[in-house]
């Protein structure tokens, strides 16, 4: 597509979405309001600075259906995630909604060399599910023989790749680097293996990591980007080339912003994505910040797409932590570690680390009187129900060891900080 | 080929179109649909030069369009077929095809118009049977057809229809859109204002969708016949609420 379409197409799209989200979102409607900003007024894509950014915490607020632009009767599907507030971010999906979203699913695979002869087998962990459901509707939309997220072991997840003679591999960077591991441990040979690429989602892919699954398994290395908790995998892909990941423009509108200030910054630099949807219908977002960090990278890349590129992700701002591609906020925990007893403050850290190339949590809990009990067995007990706790609302397993609250004092951070030994 | 950009158009004071952009592909049709009173057919009106838009762009094929001449835009390629067909009662079928061809009338393109005359008739037998018969006297679906016909006869490669089955038998409406259809392979790219959406989006590739006077969905004709919105908008309902048909009892 020559730029001048795309840029008429995202003008056109732009102004209908701007025209619904202020029709039937209230939300939209009262912050469009109070600036005095008539969605009609914008003249052209890049006038969408002038709108307001849309926050994790917006998506929280208005838990569960209030950013929706359609009537319920026409959602098919309901995801949720935690979000970073109390509330988890619910996200509605209409039947055309999941159409696009399998075909834009269907481009990052495809650029990653997914074709229908191909068996697809999926590993994620459970709090990066809605991905998984994403991937499994864009690869059966290729037409490929898809094996769906499941909870088998590594080693069960080994076996069945070798059996099934699985030809790509879908999963986050670390646990393919588990993967490799785990063969190496239990005697999997990569030439037994029917391997030809691993497309990687949820974490930033280092080259180093890129470099050691190519060569170990003689595979190509590709990765995806979209924000795990609202929007599917395919937002940005990359493509043989591997040199940065061509957004796709005519579904979403990029921006990098200074994460600070708010105001857009130039090719080439650092900043916070911000994402604006142009074809969603249920679930609109306009100027969402993503708090991933990442830049656009100038020039047209080799491969013909015109689409314009943007960096991997190089970090992310703010509070909001990415471990094994779920976001996490610490009041999240530190809401769960409330729970214990009455009028109860915890003081934690958290401990990240990398433990067979996966991330690892270490809560860090300081010993208080609320919750020291003489038996050991309760104190157990309350442990292993607060582990649990977390992995329901986060998906995520995590250890928790009890300090003294003076060994937390030296490292000088306030309760619910972070310790990022990754 | 046609490049709409912000347009924003007037009645006095009251606003028509506001903030509108759409785009048609040379060799597709396209469809305009919404509610009586949605701006359709201003959309038409402002690429006419019937109604000038007081704020945005008009282009057609890269040429800004937009403040000419109604006549400007038929002898650059652009023909209205106006709602309720228009055509001219008290003359003949032929008279009223020769006068569609009036931008043209040079000795020199004596040759071309009868040609064209013979293209109108292939595609519309039913004109040639009647080619002496006063126009007022013709059915609906014949007065339709003399309408495009007589479009026809400017030889334009953007063809603006406006309503082309309105008042006519269900399968008259098949015959029209059938024509389109046929109208698209021989050439001439088509935007197209219909209340019968469901038979527009039938032969469309692609459709907009207007609500007083903007755009709020947009899509190829599949996505938009499934698409809930489009049944609200085309029927004229909107959200009663968020609940709609599945409030508890």
């Amino acid at each position: 597509m020559k730029r001048q379409d795309l840029e008429q197409v995202q003008l056109e799209r732009l102004q209908s979405t701007l025209n619904r989200a202020y029709k039937n979102v209230p939300f939209y409607k009262k912050q469009f309001d109070l600036l005095e900003i008539h969605p009609g007024a914008l003249g052209s894509v890049q006038e969408i600075t002038q709108l307001p950014f849309t926050t994790r915490e917006d998506l929280g607020n208005n838990y569960p259906y209030g950013l929706f632009a359609v009537p319920l009767r026409d959602i098919v599907r309901i995801g949720s995630s935690a979000g970073t507030t109390t509330k988890p971010v619910v996200v509605g999906y209409t039947k055309s909604d999941l159409k696009v979203r399998d075909t834009i699913t269907a481009r990052f695979l495809a650029a990653g060399g997914v074709v229908y002869m191909d068996v697809v087998q999926i590993c994620l962990n459970p709090g990066l599910s809605n991905w998984g459901r994403a991937l499994k509707g864009g690869a059966e939309n290729i037409g490929a023989s898809v094996m769906p997220m499941s909870h088998m072991s590594t080693s069960k997840q080994l076996m069945a790749m070798q059996d099934y003679k699985t030809s790509v591999l879908l999963t986050t960077p670390s646990y393919a680097m588990h993967m490799l591991e785990v063969m190496g441990a239990i005697g999997i040979d990569a030439d037994s293996l029917s391997l030809k690429a691993i497309l990687v989602v949820g974490e930033p892919l280092t080259q180093d990591t890129r470099d050691r699954l190519e060569s170990a398994l003689n595979v190509d290395v590709t990765t995806g980007y979209g924000p795990s908790d609202v929007m599917g995998p395919g937002i940005a892909f990359e493509c043989h080339e591997k040199n940065g990941l061509h957004i796709s423009e005519d579904h979403f509108l990029l921006e990098i912003v200074d994460p600070d200030s708010g105001v857009p910054r130039p090719p080439g630099e650092t900043g916070e994505v911000v994402l604006t949807t142009l074809t969603a219908k249920a679930f609109p977002l306009i100027r969402f910040r993503t708090g991933d960090l990442a830049a656009i990278v100038e020039g047209s890349c080799p491969c013909g797409r015109t689409l314009t590129r943007m960096s991997g992700i190089t970090g992310y701002t703010g509070e909001v932590l990415t471990i094994r591609g779920v976001k996490v906020h610490p009041a999240q925990i530190d809401r769960i570690l409330k729970g214990i007893s009455e009028n109860f403050s915890p003081r934690f850290l958290l401990h990240l680390y990398k433990e067979n190339h996966q991330d690892m949590v270490e809560v860090w809990l300081a010993i208080h009187e609320a919750i020291f009990w003489d038996e050991v067995k309760v104190l157990e007990n309350t442990m292993k129900q607060l582990r649990k706790q977390i992995f329901q609302t986060l998906g995520l397993q995590v250890t928790i060891k009890l300090v003294e609250a003076s060994t937390l004092e030296q490292y000088a951070k306030p309760s619910g900080g972070v310790i990022d030994d990754r | 080929m046609l490049r709409i950009k912000n347009v924003h158009t007037y009645y006095g004071r009251i606003k028509a179109l506001d903030n509108v952009s759409l785009h048609v592909h040379e060799g597709e049709i396209v469809s305009l649909i919404g509610a009586n009173g949605a701006g359709k057919t201003t959309i038409l009106n402002t690429i006419s030069g019937l109604i000038r838009c007081a704020q945005g762009e008009v282009n057609f094929e890269d040429q800004k369009i937009n403040g000419l001449a109604p006549e400007k835009v038929v002898g650059i390629g652009i023909s209205q077929v106006p709602e309720g067909r228009q055509i001219f009662g008290p003359l003949t079928v032929l008279e009223n095809l020769q006068l569609g061809a009036y931008l043209r009338f040079k000795k020199k393109e004596k040759k071309r118009i009868e040609r064209d005359l013979e293209w109108i008739f292939q595609l519309f037998p039913r004109l040639k049977e009647r080619i002496t018969q006063i126009a007022g006297t013709l059915s609906g679906g014949e007065q339709q057809m003399l309408a495009i016909g007589r479009a026809l006869m400017a030889r334009p490669r953007l063809l603006l229809l406006d309503e082309p089955s309105m008042g006519l038998a269900p399968l008259i409406v098949k015959d029209i859109m059938n024509t389109i259809s046929a109208l698209r392979d021989s050439g001439v790219t088509i935007l197209m204002v219909e209340q019968n959406a469901r038979a527009s989006l039938r032969i469309s590739d692609r459709g907009y969708v207007l609500e007083t006077g903007r755009v709020v969905v947009q899509g190829s004709s599949d996505e938009l016949l499934n698409d809930a919105d489009v049944k609200r908008a085309y029927l004229g309902k909107d959200y009663k609420t968020f609940w709609e048909g599945r409030e508890r009892v």
